[in-house]
């Protein structure tokens, strides 16, 4: 069965909202009732069939074919055994609170990706904008769990108030990487700027360019990691250069003395 | 009388007043912004940007969830001013430029004098990072720091991790100097910290309301916020009240959605996702802070600020040139301010209220 196709018709005059198109929320729907769905955040009526040409196929797999960077939320609640890909850029919130499942962008992310995920994997071809895993306004933490790759660079903030899971980054990190992270692993391939791992409590910072990480990250020596190694082998499939990363001898800076002082960041000596 | 210009050139009030609700009445999302007004202002724009469905924010919002976020997301130890006063032996004062941004500071901390409750013992007083020659007050003795705006969030991690008993990198006198910080923390038995959410960032208030956090396990520890420009916490305060939410929400979808970083209008004007814009700046005449230049404005700012682009409409000034009800540093309660300077411009409140008047019926109420 062929997937379940969007074809973008124009580019959208505002945000719009996309958390009603995940597959799971779409079995059993006809095109007409799907064309229906109110996506619009303004009070000018917008409807999905507005903006796309819909496609009815097989809902366990949804395709986008051209992306705008004002479509929020999508992939919102995504339930495990589905998957989403977008051939094109995406807005804010991507994969917000998903619970698995896959999603694939083949284009760029706003902010807030994966905010307040807890399963399933996300890939980002491009670059990422701020708060990626980050909380909304008002919570607690961030991402808690499940796995995202961004090939490109990502905003300020990455990782904030991480919770558990996994963030790669294959670009550069904007300013204050890994803030006030709870715990849970963040691998960055490229530069870094400003604060890292501030606030910290027990999370694991993988950086591949070593930095000044300020007063309260205490040097513990370079060694080889046992654990490392296995999660190198665990990193294969998800990014070369991450594996090849955490395969070598690391140094070990711990911190964030300011708080907890469990958490860690690791670089190649 | 009020004044009013159309790209600067001089036009009578009545058809400045039909002109703004023509403007915002048949845009698709207007966003009200600036904000910059008393408490009755703060009302009436966010009534009209419900009124509207456009999205309402402040000019100081970077710095108001400077301090809401650590609120909200962590939790957060603050007093009055007045409790600081009567209470406080040892006063943390954290960045550059507190007494800028509230020039009363040490008179109304009374600084340079024993704290009410404390047998007379004189008040300790700690600043972290101060601009160079700002923590030379005569009268008081005062401890520094020095930090840069760079070093600051770390140093004062520093401190926090030396109060616990952790291990810091830095040696020889500046760990000295953190530790004695630290142990003079400690040894509070009512102490506070005084900062600025326009000197520091998000980040940094919230290591410093951890570091107040930890000491409350052994002693008595608050903070005292020094509010944002603008008119903010009254304004924050006006929001919370009407709609549930602080600035950056909007009512697009006919109810209020809070989301700092979506109805940002600086984000919004120059994404081109506003297509009109309400700029409010009653206090200073500040400029907005976007750049795209094709989407319709309508300024409502002070003498002498006015817009050579768009529309523009005097008001006055709130407590100076009209009575006014605005959030008190000095109190941190809603006080009523006099007008010092009574003059015939209108309030804030007024304007918004005569454009509203001026929508056709269709826009709903």
């Amino acid at each position: 069965m062929k997937p379940f196709l969007f074809a973008l018709r124009q580019e959208p005059s505002q945000r719009h909202d996309l958390s009603r198109l995940t597959p799971d929320r779409l079995v059993g729907r006809t095109q007409k009732e799907i064309e229906a769905i109110d996506i619009g955040t303004t009070k000018v009526d917008a409807k999905v069939g507005d903006l796309f040409k819909v496609r009815v196929g097989d809902p366990q797999v949804v395709h986008f074919e051209g992306g705008s960077e004002r479509f929020d939320l999508l992939g919102a609640k995504l339930l495990p055994g589905f998957a989403i890909h977008v051939e094109g850029d995406v807005g804010a919130r991507l994969g917000r609170g998903a619970q698995g499942g896959t999603i694939t962008i083949a284009g760029d992310a706003g902010a807030f990706a994966a905010s307040g995920m807890t399963g399933g994997q996300i890939d980002i071809g491009g670059d990422c904008g701020d708060f990626l895993g980050a909380p909304m306004a008002g919570e607690i933490f961030g991402m808690a769990g499940g796995r995202v790759v961004v090939g490109g660079n990502v905003g300020q903030r990455a990782g904030d108030r991480l919770r558990r899971g996994l963030i790669i980054i294959e670009g550069d990190a904007g300013a204050d990487l890994g803030a006030r992270a709870i715990a849970g692993t963040i691998i960055a391939l490229g530069a870094t700027t400003g604060r890292i791992g501030y606030l910290n409590k027990r999370a694991s910072l993988v950086l591949a360019q070593g930095g000044d990480f300020g007063p309260t990250y205490v040097d513990c020596g370079a060694h080889h990691f046992t654990f490392a190694r296995l999660f190198s082998r665990a990193l294969a499939e998800d990014s070369r250069r991450a594996s090849r990363l955490l395969s070598q001898k690391l140094r070990r800076f711990a911190g964030d003395t300011g708080v907890l002082g469990k958490g860690e960041i690791l670089t190649p000596v | 009388m009020s004044k009013a210009t159309l790209d600067g050139a001089p036009i009578a009030i009545e058809d400045a007043y039909q002109h703004a609700a023509k403007i915002l009445g048949g845009a698709k999302f207007p966003v009200v912004a600036g904000l910059a007004t008393d408490a009755a202002g703060a009302r009436a724009a966010i009534l009209l940007a419900e009124r509207l469905r456009g999205a309402y924010d402040h000019l100081a919002s970077d710095q108001i969830f400077n301090d809401l976020d650590v609120t909200r997301s962590f939790g957060m130890f603050i007093t009055t001013p007045a409790e600081a006063r009567a209470r406080a032996d040892v006063v943390l004062l954290v960045g550059p430029g507190l007494t800028e941004h509230w020039p009363a500071l040490f008179e109304r901390l009374a600084l340079g004098e024993p704290a009410r409750f404390n047998d007379a013992a004189p008040r300790k007083i700690l600043w972290l990072g101060p601009k160079r020659n700002e923590a030379k007050v005569e009268g008081v003795e005062i401890e520094t720091i020095a930090a840069t705006p760079q070093a600051l969030p770390g140093l004062l991690l520093a401190i926090r991790a030396r109060v616990g008993g952790r291990p810091i990198t830095l040696n020889g006198a500046a760990a000295k100097k953190i530790d004695a910080y630290a142990a003079t923390l400690k040894a509070a038995r009512f102490g506070a910290v005084v900062w600025s959410a326009s000197a520091i960032d998000g980040l940094t208030v919230e290591a410093l309301q951890g570091l107040v956090t930890d000491l409350n396990a052994n002693t008595r520890f608050t903070g005292v916020p020094i509010g944002a420009r603008g008119g903010a916490s009254g304004v924050v305060q006006v929001g919370g009240w009407m709609t549930g939410f602080p600035p950056r929400t909007g009512f697009g979808r006919g109810y209020p959605e809070h989301d700092p970083w979506r109805f940002d209008a600086r984000r919004l004007v120059d994404s081109g996702e506003a297509d009109a814009a309400l700029w409010i700046s009653a206090h200073g005449g500040e400029a907005p802070a976007w750049t795209r230049d094709d989407v319709p404005l309508i300024t409502l700012a002070p003498a002498g600020a006015g817009a050579a682009r768009g529309l523009y409409i005097e008001v006055g000034r709130p407590g100076e040139t009209h009575d006014a009800v605005e959030l008190a540093q000095e109190t941190s309660s809603f006080v009523l301010r006099r007008a010092t300077a009574p003059s015939e411009a209108p309030s804030v409140a007024e304007v918004i209220h005569a454009i509203s008047a001026r929508f056709s019926e269709d826009v709903p109420c």
